[in-house]
């Protein structure tokens, strides 16, 4: 797996350069670097997603356990920062954090001596920090943690999935190489990874949100925020039953899909170079659709009135590619600004 | 214990007295993680006094404003991990990356907030029927240069932005573990093609306004995504968080 990988990295990278070369043999190479990005992920990551620490090394694992609960106070604020390892922080009652965590080695047990979980207290604030003092340790550090549950949470992870549930106060999560799970966080305010999945449910704030990843996959269910910034290069958006006032989604190669009902003056800008945009809209909210593609077709299974402006060249109807359509559904209440070069743009009707 | 992120950006302006610099050097000849901080601060710093001030056109500037105010976001909120160097401004070592990013977005807002009617591919809706054809088509030719001409500079600009960023992100790899590397790499070839692709449309049809529409995106996808890389490296060499991409590889290597 080793020696295979390599290749199938300078593959991709080789193969986007030389596909960007010649736009007529693009399909045949998005086929090709799709295929191959599937065996990438195939052979670096885990079911589940990327994790630090596969727990695969010869020899048996070696773990030390850390326990520790600290005053924070019902408002105050808990920051976490870890290198490899989860970080799991749920929302509970009382107003003390408790640190749990496990320190697991399948090197020599004396790594786990040379890893530090530093606990930083001050007045409405905790900090915990793991220090890494070794060098080439093999440590990866676990942390289970219990805020209050109006309390506010920071948690950062160079390799590690994060999970953030039922903590009512303001929500920041940020990986590099690990996903982010947050479930019932009425004040999530950001959500972003490199390379690993944002998945983000049951929130409801009248806030902005920012979630981003790299190359995962960014979803959102059962979402409610004033308004909701998402961004990503490679991976796809898929959003249902959100609920905002302003939605701004940018994709390079990404496709985007968003299913329920728009919001009475609402704002929705959308745009993937490459992927495809679909719209199953729910509700009889009337909307002002602005879409333009330069080789991607726009499809529309709703009735609406076309604007005077429709059409690269003055077509006057959806579907062929390469135009502009301005159209009008129901009052026209929301606006809906969906922009592709060469993905399909679909609306159709949930 | 290290300076403030403040201390150094003003030691890096040569805003500090002199018992304050003298402080901050003496940290810098040993603490390699500020002094490498410092060295890119400068760098970016350097980069983004290269870039031409450029004011957008008058007729941007209501929409533009309108935009920021849409765009702003609440005081007092932390700066994020990375999110502050491309959208709060709010991390001081970058302040000048966010100054050429500003120079950046205005040209490009000035550039995408043209009126429809100035713009060659879309007609104005309610155009006088009866005005001379000759004044319109001059018009309509004139507006044609002038959204090219813009589309031009624009691109320039980010062209350098981005050669500068480059340079850096290219230069600190190694602070990533590979996969993390190899990550951030795709996705700049994947931005790369999308470039590629609106580049090679534009050839074909210059006026063409989704194709300019996606050059612009396609370069801001790319100052993003290599903003980010910057300020995840910076990230990673505070605070002594230099070994992490090494523990990282480390335990992927042992699981693989």
């Amino acid at each position: 797996m080793l020696t295979r990988l390599p290749i199938v990295v300078t593959l991709t990278l080789v193969a986007a350069p030389l596909a960007a070369q010649d736009p007529s043999e693009r399909d045949l190479r998005d086929v090709v670097r799709e295929q191959v990005r599937e065996v990438v992920r195939d052979h670096t990551e885990v079911r589940g997603g990327p994790r630090a620490y596969q727990g695969r090394e010869r020899g048996p694992e070696q773990t030390e356990r850390f326990s520790r609960k600290v005053r924070l106070g019902r408002d105050g604020r808990f920051t976490i920062e870890n290198i490899a390892g989860d970080i799991t922080v749920t929302g509970g009652s009382g107003d003390e954090v408790s640190i749990e965590a496990v320190k697991r080695t399948r090197g020599d047990r004396s790594q786990l001596g040379t890893v530090q979980i530093l606990v930083d207290e001050r007045p409405g604030r905790v900090e915990v920090r793991t220090n890494h003092t070794g060098r080439n340790d093999r440590v990866a550090v676990d942390y289970t943690v219990t805020v209050p549950t109006s309390a506010g949470v920071d948690a950062k992870s160079v390799s590690g999935n994060v999970k953030i549930t039922a903590v009512q106060g303001v929500v920041r999560a940020e990986a590099i190489s690990g996903n982010i799970t947050t479930a019932s966080t009425p004040k999530l305010e950001a959500a972003k990874s490199v390379s690993g999945d944002v998945n983000l449910t049951d929130a409801t704030a009248d806030a902005d949100l920012n979630a981003s990843s790299v190359s995962g996959l960014i979803r959102a269910r059962g979402l409610r925020a004033r308004s909701l910034e998402l961004g990503t290069v490679s991976g796809d958006v898929v959003l249902s039953d959100v609920a905002c006032t302003r939605l701004a989604v940018r994709s390079v190669s990404g496709s985007v899909e968003y299913s329920g009902a728009l919001a009475k003056t609402g704002r929705y800008d959308i745009n993937s170079h490459s992927g495809t945009i679909r719209l199953a809209l729910a509700g009889d909210v009337g909307f002002e659709l602005s879409a333009t593609s330069f080789s991607g077709s726009i499809r529309s299974e709703l009735p609406m009135t076309l604007g005077p402006t429709s059409s690269r060249n003055d077509r006057r109807r959806p579907g062929p590619p390469g135009h502009s359509t301005h159209a009008v559904f129901g009052d026209g209440s929301a606006a809906l600004v969906i922009r592709t070069f060469s993905g399909d743009i679909v609306i159709t009707k949930r | 214990m290290h300076p403030s992120e403040e201390a150094l950006t003003d030691y890096i302006d040569g805003a500090l007295d002199a018992a304050a610099r003298a402080e901050i050097e003496r940290h810098l000849e040993t603490c390699v993680a500020c002094r490498r901080l410092v060295d890119d601060s400068r760098e970016i710093k350097t980069v983004a006094a290269s870039l031409d001030l450029r004011e957008p056109p008058i007729r941007s500037w209501m929409r533009l404003e309108r935009a920021i105010k849409l765009e702003a976001r609440p005081a007092g909120r932390g700066a994020a991990f990375w999110d502050a160097a491309r959208l709060g401004w709010a991390r001081p070592q970058l302040a000048w990356l966010a100054a050429a990013a500003v120079i950046l977005v205005a040209t490009a807002v000035g550039f995408k907030l043209l009126p429809r009617g100035a713009r060659p591919s879309a007609p104005a809706a309610g155009t006088q029927a009866n005005a001379p054809i000759v004044s319109d088509a001059a018009s309509a030719d004139a507006a044609a240069q002038s959204v090219e001409a813009e589309l031009r500079q624009a691109e320039d600009h980010y062209e350098k932005a981005i050669k500068g960023l480059e340079q850096i992100a290219n230069a600190e790899q190694d602070v990533f573990d590979p996969r993390t590397a190899a990550t951030l790499q795709k996705n700049l070839a994947v931005i790369d093609q999308a470039i590629s692709e609106s580049r090679a449309a534009l050839r074909a049809e210059p006026a063409n306004e989704p194709a300019q529409q996606s050059l612009l995106e396609s370069f801001k996808a790319k100052m993003a995504l290599l903003q980010d890389t910057v300020a995840l490296i910076n990230e990673m060499r505070k605070g002594n968080e230099a070994g992490a991409a090494r523990i990282v590889s480390g335990l992927k290597q042992k699981g693989d």
